[in-house]
């Protein structure tokens, strides 16, 4: 039974995964907040989604999109999980979907590294490690 | 002779609006907007904790100002970096009579130190650009004027119990003359430099 078990997450591990892409995280003082963006890319013919990011940096790491109205206003909401269809890039990007990172235990300095966890409804876990940087260019 | 009196006609009227052209363009009269801000001008504090009277202190000079609070990840930072980007293109462009300002319309969290952080982080050059902060009541007086909307919402509590909010707000970066008139808005987050800096440019010197 453990030898299967074993198995099984050996298979996993080499099963094709949906790909982070792009990965980079905003500076920010400690104590306060930043977001993570990157691009999932799907490059296997099964749909998949994310619905969760961990992270030690942050008191609270959520799936968060942000929403521009006609009047011009800006607001966040959580969002519980984002699906990524089979072939396709999901962009989390600044001023759409990100990982907002709340209350920093420390300050993000430029290129520094964080380690984050992806979970994925079909993928499992992914971990991967974002640099902090400043933005490009408009 | 008619035909001298012609040619001085027309080389009369052309040169009227050759005139009216430079200086309607000089003056920025293409631009969309021109009324006065109507503000008070009140005392607030910048990074430093050190007072401006505001506009009073930036009148003689062209101001870019957006509204921002420091706790925002995503579009406050964005537009930050956007008057980050202009205030280096002016540079580059040796035009020195422009400022910029940030003002903070969550004034309880944002004290002046607190400011600093935010534009040290993102090694700002305080030499033309303030982040400014101030009494709640007074810069509600002034956001009405500008027509910025900013309301807190959007609460998550974090594991030791303390509450975290955010705020819905406008996103803007608002162009005001020397002499203290709103002369163009545009979105702060996602923006047309070029376009900004071209308006400033017609305003002039």
């Amino acid at each position: 039974m453990l030898l299967l078990l074993s198995l099984l997450t050996l298979l996993n591990s080499f099963s094709p995964k949906v790909k982070i892409e792009n990965v980079w995280v905003r500076p920010a003082a400690k104590g306060m907040n930043s977001a993570l963006y990157f691009n999932l890319n799907n490059v296997t013919t099964k749909a998949d989604a994310l619905y969760k990011v961990n992270s030690k940096v942050s008191k609270l790491v959520q799936l968060h999109a942000t929403v521009t109205k006609d009047d011009g206003t800006t607001s966040m909401k959580e969002i519980k999980q984002i699906a990524v269809p089979a072939n396709s890039i999901i962009k989390f990007e600044p001023g759409g979907y990100h990982v907002m990172l709340i209350n920093l235990k420390k300050k993000l300095k430029v290129n520094s590294k964080i380690e984050f966890i992806f979970y994925f409804r079909t993928g499992g876990k992914v971990k991967i490690k974002a640099t902090v940087r400043s933005e490009k260019s408009n | 002779m008619r035909s001298k009196t012609n040619r001085n006609t027309i080389f009369f009227i052309t040169t009227l609006l050759f005139y009216y052209l430079l200086f309607s363009h000089g003056c920025g009269k293409n631009l969309p907007e021109d009324r006065p801000s109507g503000i008070k001008s009140v005392p607030l504090l910048n990074q430093d904790s050190s007072i401006v009277d505001f506009p009073d202190d930036f009148k003689g000079k062209i101001l870019l100002i957006t509204f921002i609070y420091t706790n925002c990840p995503d579009i406050c930072p964005m537009t930050t970096h956007n008057m980050q980007l202009m205030q280096t293109q002016l540079k580059k462009d040796n035009i020195n009579y422009v400022r910029f300002a940030e003002l903070s319309f969550d004034p309880v969290r944002d004290a002046p130190h607190i400011l600093k952080e935010f534009g040290d982080i993102r090694n700002i050059d305080y030499k033309n650009f303030t982040f400014l902060t101030g009494k709640e009541q007074e810069i509600k007086n002034i956001l009405n004027k500008m027509n910025i909307l900013a309301i807190p919402g959007d609460t998550t509590k974090i594991k030791n119990g303390s509450v975290v909010y955010f705020y819905t707000h406008t996103d803007r970066i608002t162009l005001i003359d020397k002499e203290g008139k709103i002369r163009n808005e545009y979105r702060g987050s996602k923006t047309n430099i070029e376009k900004i800096i071209n308006d400033i440019k017609t305003l002039g010197d």
